[in-house]
């Protein structure tokens, strides 16, 4: 049977892993872009990305830039690899031959 | 956790509609003001020479000097403050894209000056043809499939102007084409990009 990760697996933390997995790995996203390419609220994707950090899915960095606080986010290797499980246990799925 | 087959499709298709929507976004966050700078500067700098012919030279000089004061202070402010994305190769990039731009300007002069092209429209010609030929390196050195499309077809479009364009017609067909798919590339980018 193949496994599906809960952490990633709600709606919205499986479009925030989506769009920063879309990045180059040494590549960061910033806070304010993600939130309004994914047309979230502040709360939401602050609360989303929390989880996502406490399972050590992605890292975040706060940091100033010209004085102004930005922060950014970037998938972590166990993050790439959980997200890589994640969509192979999807297309597992729909290949047929765990189909529920 | 139980899901079926429809619904995995589903998910793999949110996925991959959200990853080429980040992609394209930040794409275009970058190059789509720039390029449809650029094609205004060329749709105007083109029309002018059409009709001010004998001030050809003074307009491309003065858009281009604009051109270059803006584009510069786009790049820094951009580089300082707006980057929807960092990564710890950027900066080393835009250097080396900056330092490719100033390298490709020097020798365009150098092989105006060997060359020494007989009319303004090989000396157009031959400038435009280079400039896109930057964007093809520089799309391939991104790996910005569009950037290498964009200079291949202005590419071929000055050439069609060019060799098959009658003289008189050639400032207006660049306009058109040459600017304008500069022009329709920023603005597709900017609006219509999803």
């Amino acid at each position: 049977m193949a496994k599906l990760d809960n952490i990633i697996h709600q709606p919205v933390r499986l479009q925030i892993m989506s769009s920063v997995l879309a990045l180059d790995p040494d590549e960061q996203v910033d806070f304010v872009y993600l939130r309004r390419i994914l047309n979230l609220t502040d709360g939401n994707l602050g609360a989303h990305l929390t989880k996502l950090e406490n399972a050590g899915y992605i890292k975040i960095e706060k940091t100033f830039i010209a004085r102004k606080p930005r922060t950014f986010i970037s998938a972590t290797g166990k993050g790439r690899h959980a997200f890589n499980e994640y969509t192979a246990a999807l297309k597992q799925i729909m290949g047929g031959h765990e189909e529920s | 956790m139980d899901i079926s087959r429809q619904d995995a499709k589903e998910f793999l298709n949110q996925i991959d509609t959200v990853q080429n929507h980040t992609r394209k976004s930040i794409a275009s966050s970058y190059d789509s003001g720039l390029l449809i700078l650029w094609g205004l500067i060329w749709v105007t700098a083109f029309i002018g020479t059409h009709f001010f012919v004998a001030r050809a030279f003074h307009i491309w000089t003065t858009l281009c000097g604009i051109g270059t004061i803006i584009t510069v202070l786009v790049c820094r402010q951009q580089f300082r403050l707006g980057n929807p994305t960092k990564f710890s190769a950027a900066k080393k990039l835009g250097w080396r894209i900056f330092w490719f731009w100033i390298s490709l300007f020097a020798y365009i002069f150098i092989w105006l000056s060997i060359l020494v092209p007989r009319t303004g429209i090989q000396v157009n010609a031959f400038i435009i043809t280079t400039i896109m030929f930057a964007y093809i390196v520089i799309g391939i050195w991104s790996a910005s499939s569009y950037m290498i499309w964009l200079g291949a077809v202005v590419t071929c479009l000055t050439l069609i102007g060019f060799y098959l364009i009658p003289l008189s017609y050639y400032c207006l067909w660049m306009a058109v084409t040459a600017g304008g798919v500069l022009l329709g590339a920023g603005l597709y980018l900017r609006f219509c990009w999803r």
